[in-house]
C-alpha cells in the first residue's frame, strides 16, 4: 500500500487459518501478498486439530483447500520457515527484514518426488504425509541426523540431487565416532540428546527434570491432555507438596498420557517456567523407544529397571509418605 | 455471551507477574498467562495459575460484621462505619491520637496504602502506621538505605539472566520466587556460576556450583569470611572503592579479623567451598546477590543486609547491569506499601516525618497539622497493646495472629484492646478478635497499581463486580475518613489518588495510569513524565552520594539452643501456600499439595528420638507448644528443624521469639530454641 511509488503490497505475518484467509482475500483483490510463517508449513494450529468448534467440521477439510490455494495463488508469495526480524518506515511505506531459515534443500533442484519422506523415519505411520506445501525441508528441531533422506535423494535423482551439502555433512557427522566430530555438539537439542551415550543422557534428563516446580502448566495448556486425578495427583506415586516431583515418574506419566495424541504444538514448553525441553521429550518419544529417552524399559521385571530409576534411588529426590 | 480478558497483577509474591483473568458474563473462569509480560513471559507458578481460586470461595465476607455478646452479627455498612468512626473518634479524644495503631497491607494497592497512611496521619493524627514489611524486609529498607541511600532492589528481574555469578543467600528462590529462579536457571544455562548459601538444602542447591550450608544466624561471619578472602587475593575493585565509597579502611581492618579458619569453625562451612565461593564471586565480571528472609529476619538483620552491600561494593558490583544487591520481596505490593509511606517514620517516597520541609509539604497538601515524632512499629504496637498504652487498632488485610512472632503474646495483646477493626476478604484468625469486621474486595474487584520487588509499577485492573456487599479498601477508607472529619478525601477513582501521590512523591513523579495502560514498564525512580523509569539504581553516584562501608562484627542470634531446648528452629514457607494461607488455603489445588504443616528433622535426630516419618510430635519452645507431623529428611542438617508458618493448626509462630533487631525492629523468625518429643509423652 505504498502511497508514494504506486506499488500495492501487504505483508501478512503468521500462516495460520487467519493469515491464510487474509492473504487469499487480499490476493483476490489484486494485491501482492507476502505471507511469512515461522514454521516450515502454513496451516498453523488448525492443521493439528481434528474437529473445529462449534460445528464439529473436519478441520483439514476446511483448511487444506485454502492451503493449496494460498500456495498456488499468483499474488501470494509464501515465505515459510522465515521470521520477521525488523520493521522500519511508516504506514504506507514499510521496509521489513525477513530471516529465512535454512531448509538444507535446494528448492530449484527439488522435483518434489517425495522419496526422502519414504525413509524409515519419514515413511513411518506417524510421519506419513509430512510433505510440506512447499516441497521438502529438514525440520531442524526434529532431525535426528540419521541421513537416510539424503541417501534417498541421491538414489532417486542421480544427476540433480536437491539435498544440500549441509545435509550430507550432517550425515557424515553422525557417522563419525564422537571424538572425531569437528565443532563439538550439534545445535539442536533433540539431535544432541539422540547422540548422547546412556550415562550422559540419564544425567541430562535428571538435571532437566529436577528443575520442575510442579506448576502443572504443561498439563493446563495441553490441548490433548486428558485430566485424570488418579495419576499425577496420586499421593502413592507423586508425593504431594514436593518439588521437584518424583523424577522421572511425574514427567513419564505426563508424557505417556499425551503420547501419540501430541500435536507438537509446543505450548507445554512455552508454559514451563523453568524451561524443561518438554517438546523434545515428545519428539523423541515418537520415534524412539522410551528406554533410549528415559532409560526405562517398560514391561521388564522390576529388578531390571533402567539406569535413571537406579540413579534416582541413589540421589533421594523422591521423598515419600509425607501425606500419611 | 460476553468474554473479556482483563490484564492484572498476580496477588502473591513480589515477582509481579501479570496475567489475564478470563471473564465470561461477569464471572472469572480462568487465569490466562500473558506472553508479552516482561517477567513471566507467559509462564506462571502453581500459585499464579490458581490465583483466581479463592475469589468465589463461600467463606468470602459479604457484609460488615459487628460483635455483640461475643457473636458476630451481620449489619449494614452505614451502621458498621458509624460504630467504627464513633469509637475511633471517642478513643482519639479521650486517650489521644497515639493510642490508636494502624496496620496497612502489602496486599492492597499503592493508592490504598497511601490513603491508609494519610488517614492515620491526617485524620487520626498519629504516626502509628506500619505494615508487614516490619516482619520481612524492615532490615533491608534500613540497611540498604544506610549503605546505598535507597532501600530497594538495585536491579531489575530480567537482568539476572545476564549475570556471570549469582550469589543466593537466605532465599529459597525456586519455591518462593519461582519466576525469578527461572532467570537464575537461565543464567546458569548461559554459563553463570551459582553460589547458594542456606542452612537448608533447598531445591536450588541441585543446580549450584558452590553450596555453603552455614549455621542459621552466622551470615555476617560467612560474608566477612568471603570478603576477607577476596581482599587477600586482591580481587577487590580498588577504583570503585576509591572513587565511589567511604569507610573502607575501618571495614578492611574489621574484615581482616575473619580468617578462613575462624569462619569455617563458626559457620560450619567447608573451607574449600568457602574459597570457591569467594573466587567465583570475586572473579566475576557481573555478580548479582539475591537475598530474602534468611538475611533479614534476624536480630542482626540490618548487619546482614549491610554485609551484603559491603560485598557488592568491595567488588564494584553495584550500579551496572546484571549486578547489584537484590532483596526479593515476598508480597505483590510490599515494595509499594513501603514506597507509599505505610511506615511509622516516613511519608510516601521515604520522606522523613522528622524533616520539616517534607512535613510542611504534606501539611500544606492535606491542610492539617501533622505529628512529627515517628510512631510505633508493628511489633511495638502489639507490645503497647498488652501494656495498655494502645487502646485501638485498625488492621487492613493483615493477619498478625499467624504472622507475628510468639502469637500467644499477640492474641493476649489483641484481646486487651478496647476496640479492634479488621478489614479483610475472609474472617481471618485476627478478624476473630475484632469488634467490627469490614468486608473488603479481592484484587480482581478493584483498580489500582502494585509495585513489584524490582520497583516496577504495574496496573491491577477490575475484572468483576465486588462479591456480596464487599467494597474496595480505598472506598472503605475514604468513607471512614470523611465520617471522622477528613476533608481531603474526595476521590472519584484510584486514578485520582495516584495523581495526588505523584504530586507529593518525587520518585513516582512520572507515573500515570495513561502511561501504564499504554504498556510502558516503569520502575521508580521515575521523576517526570518523560523519564523512562530506572532499570538499575546507583549508576553514576549512589543515592546517598558515596556508598558507605560498615565494619560489622558477627553477633550470635538472641536465643541459642541449650540443654533444655536443644534444637534450633528456623521458619519459612513452602511452594504451595502463601503466608498465613488466608487465600491459598481456600484453593483446592494448593491445599491438595500442602494440606498441613510439618517439622523437618534430620534422620540422625529422628533416629535418636525414635521418631518415624509422618509421626505426630510435640515441638515446644519457651513460648508455646504445637503438635505437628514429623518429616524426616536430610535436606536439613542435624540440630536444626524447620517449620513452615502458613498453618493455623500447627503455627510455627506459636514458638518463635520476640527478639528484635534493635534498629529495624524486625523479629528473629529464623532462629529460636525448641525441644521435640513424641506425642505420647503427655498421654
Amino acid at each position: 500500500m505504498n502511497r508514494g511509488n504506486g506499488h500495492k503490497s501487504v505483508l501478512v505475518i503468521g500462516g495460520g487459518i487467519a493469515g491464510i484467509q487474509a492473504s487469499l482475500d487480499l490476493a483476490d483483490m489484486g494485491i501482492k501478498v507476502y505471507l511469512v510463517e515461522k514454521s516450515p508449513s502454513i496451516g498453523g494450529r488448525m492443521a493439528q486439530l481434528d474437529k473445529t468448534f462449534p460445528t464439529n467440521d473436519c478441520a483439514m477439510c476446511i483448511l487444506a483447500p485454502k492451503m493449496i490455494e494460498a500456495s498456488q495463488h499468483p499474488n501470494i508469495e509464501l515465505l515459510t520457515y522465515s521470521e520477521l526480524e525488523e520493521v522500519s518506515g511508516e504506514v504506507g511505506n514499510f521496509k521489513v527484514k525477513v530471516k529465512r531459515k535454512a531448509t538444507y534443500v535446494d528448492w530449484e533442484k527439488c522435483t518434489g518426488c517425495g522419496e526422502c519422506t519414504q525413509t524409515e523415519l519419514g515413511g513411518s505411520k506417524e510421519f506419513e504425509g509430512e510433505i510440506w506445501v512447499d516441497r521438502i525441508k529438514i525440520d531442524e528441531a526434529s532431525c535426528v541426523q540419521c541421513g537416510e533422506c539424503t541417501q534417498a535423494c541421491v538414489e532417486e535423482n542421480k544427476e540433480r540431487h536437491a539435498m544440500t551439502n549441509v545435509a550430507f555433512e550432517r550425515r557424515k557427522f553422525v557417522e563419525l565416532p564422537p571424538e572425531e566430530r569437528e565443532g563439538g555438539e550439534p545445535e539442536i537439542l533433540a539431535q544432541r540428546v539422540a547422540l548422547m551415550d546412556e550415562e550422559s543422557r540419564a544425567d541430562f534428563w535428571h538435571k532437566e527434570l529436577s528443575k520442575c516446580i510442579k506448576c502443572f502448566g504443561c498439563c493446563d495448556v495441553c490441548p490433548v491432555w486428558i485430566y485424570d486425578e488418579t495419576e499425577l495427583e496420586n499421593p502413592e506415586w507423586i508425593a504431594p507438596g514436593e518439588i521437584p516431583p518424583a523424577v522421572p515418574l511425574f514427567h513419564i506419566i505426563r508424557a505417556y498420557r499425551i503420547g501419540d495424541s501430541c500435536i507438537n504444538c509446543g505450548m507445554c514448553e512455552e508454559a514451563c517456567p523453568v524451561d524443561i525441553p518438554l517438546r523434545t521429550i515428545h519428539q523423541l518419544m515418537r520415534r524412539q523407544p522410551p528406554e533410549s529417552i528415559f532409560e526405562i524399559i517398560p514391561g521388564l521385571e522390576p529388578e531390571i529397571k533402567g539406569r535413571l530409576v537406579e540413579r534416582v534411588k541413589e540421589r533421594p529426590v523422591v521423598k515419600t509418605e509425607i501425606s500419611k | 455471551m460476553n468474554c473479556d480478558l482483563v490484564l492484572t497483577v498476580c496477588p502473591f509474591c513480589g515477582c509481579g507477574c501479570q496475567f489475564y483473568l478470563e471473564v465470561l458474563d461477569g464471572e472469572i473462569t480462568e487465569v490466562v498467562p500473558c506472553k508479552t509480560d516482561e517477567v513471566s513471559g507467559g509462564q506462571l507458578c502453581i500459585k499464579g495459575r490458581n490465583a483466581a481460586g479463592f475469589i468465589y470461595h463461600p467463606d468470602r465476607l459479604k457484609s460488615p460484621l459487628v460483635k455483640r455478646n461475643g457473636e458476630f452479627e451481620a449489619t449494614s455498612w452505614d451502621e458498621a462505619l458509624k460504630i467504627v468512626s464513633g469509637r475511633l473518634s471517642e478513643i482519639k479524644q479521650l486517650q489521644g491520637s497515639d493510642s490508636i495503631g494502624i496496620l496497612s497491607s502489602a496486599k492492597c494497592t499503592n493508592e490504598e496504602n497511601y490513603l491508609m497512611m494519610k488517614f492515620a496521619r491526617a485524620v487520626v493524627g498519629t504516626n502509628n502506621v506500619d505494615h508487614c514489611a516490619r516482619l520481612c524486609h524492615a532490615s533491608t529498607v534500613l540497611g540498604l538505605a544506610n549503605s546505598f541511600g535507597s532501600g530497594a532492589m538495585t536491579n531489575s528481574i530480567p537482568e539476572i539472566e545476564g549475570a556471570d555469578c549469582i550469589f543466593v543467600i537466605g532465599s529459597n528462590t525456586m519455591e518462593q520466587h519461582p519466576l525469578i529462579s527461572s532467570r537464575v536457571l537461565r543464567a546458569k544455562e548461559k554459563g553463570a556460576k551459582l553460589i547458594v548459601a542456606d542452612p537448608r538444602r533447598i531445591p536450588l542447591v541441585e543446580f549450584a556450583d558452590v553450596y555453603l550450608q552455614h549455621r542459621p544466624g552466622t551470615d555476617v561471619c560467612l560474608l566477612n569470611g568471603i570478603m576477607n578472602l577476596i581482599l587477600s587475593w586482591n580481587l577487590a575493585d580498588n577504583d570503585f572503592i576509591a572513587g565511589r565509597t567511604e569507610g573502607f579502611e575501618e571495614f578492611k581492618k574489621k574484615v581482616g579479623e575473619y580468617t578462613a579458619e575462624k569462619v569455617c569453625q563458626i559457620t560450619k562451612v567447608d573451607r574449600t567451598a568457602l574459597e570457591k565461593a569467594a573466587r567465583c564471586y570475586g572473579e566475576a565480571e557481573k555478580a548479582s546477590i539475591l537475598y530474602a528472609m534468611g538475611i533479614t529476619q534476624h536480630t542482626t538483620g540490618t548487619d546482614n543486609v549491610e554485609s551484603c552491600a559491603n560485598l557488592a561494593m568491595l567488588t564494584g558490583n553495584v550500579g551496572r547491569k546484571s549486578t547489584g544487591v537484590n532483596p526479593l520481596r515476598g508480597q505483590n505490593n510490599v515494595q509499594g506499601a513501603c514506597d507509599m509511606g505505610a511506615l511509622p517514620n516516613v511519608y510516601s517516597g521515604y520522606q522523613s516525618v522528622r524533616d520539616e520541609a517534607s512535613r510542611g509539604k504534606f501539611e500544606k497538601a492535606w491542610a492539617v497539622k501533622l505529628p512529627q515524632e515517628p510512631g510505633l512499629t508493628e511489633t511495638e504496637m502489639i507490645d503497647a497493646a498488652l501494656k495498655g498504652s494502645l487502646k485501638a487498632m485498625y488492621i487492613m488485610g493483615e493477619n498478625p495472629v499467624l504472622s507475628d512472632p510468639d502469637v500467644n503474646h499477640v492474641r493476649k495483646a489483641l484481646s486487651e484492646l478496647d476496640f479492634l477493626v479488621v478489614e479483610d476478604c475472609f474472617l481471618s484468625e485476627t478478624a476473630q478478635f475484632a469488634h467490627v469486621v469490614l468486608p473488603a474486595c479481592s484484587f480482581a474487584e478493584k483498580e489500582g497499581t502494585f509495585t513489584a520487588t524490582d520497583r516496577r509499577v504495574q496496573r491491577g485492573r477490575k475484572a468483576i463486580e465486588p462479591i456480596g456487599d464487599s467494597k474496595p479498601d480505598w472506598v472503605i477508607i475514604t468513607e471512614l475518613a470523611r465520617r471522622m472529619g477528613g476533608t481531603q478525601f474526595n476521590y472519584e477513582s484510584p486514578e485520582a489518588i495516584m495523581e495526588e501521590i505523584v504530586n507529593l512523591t518525587p520518585s513516582y513523579g512520572g507515573i500515570s495510569y495513561e502511561r501504564l495502560d499504554s504498556g510502558e514498564v516503569l520502575a521508580w525512580p521515575c521523576p517526570s513524565r518523560e523519564h523512562p523509569g530506572t532499570k538499575f539504581l546507583h549508576e553514576e553516584v549512589f543515592a546517598r552520594g558515596k556508598g558507605r562501608f560498615f565494619a560489622i562484627d558477627y553477633e550470635q542470634p538472641a536465643e541459642l539452643p541449650d540443654e533444655e531446648y536443644p534444637f534450633i528452629l528456623t521458619t519459612g514457607r513452602v511452594m504451595f501456600q502463601f503466608h498465613t494461607g488466608t487465600m491459598t488455603r481456600r484453593v483446592p489445588a494448593l491445599e491438595r499439595e500442602a494440606p498441613t504443616g510439618f517439622v523437618e528433622l534430620n534422620p540422625e535426630d529422628a533416629a535418636r528420638l525414635s521418631i518415624v516419618q509422618g509421626e505426630k510430635v510435640q515441638v515446644e519452645s519457651r513460648r508455646g507448644e504445637i503438635e505437628i507431623k514429623a518429616f524426616v529428611t536430610d535436606r536439613i542438617s542435624p540440630g536444626l528443624v524447620f517449620i513452615p508458618f502458613h498453618f493455623a493448626e500447627c503455627a510455627a509462630n506459636e514458638l518463635t521469639s520476640r527478639n528484635l533487631d534493635p534498629e529495624a525492629k524486625i523479629p528473629e523468625f529464623k532462629v529460636c530454641a525448641v525441644r521435640i518429643y513424641k506425642g505420647d509423652k503427655h498421654g
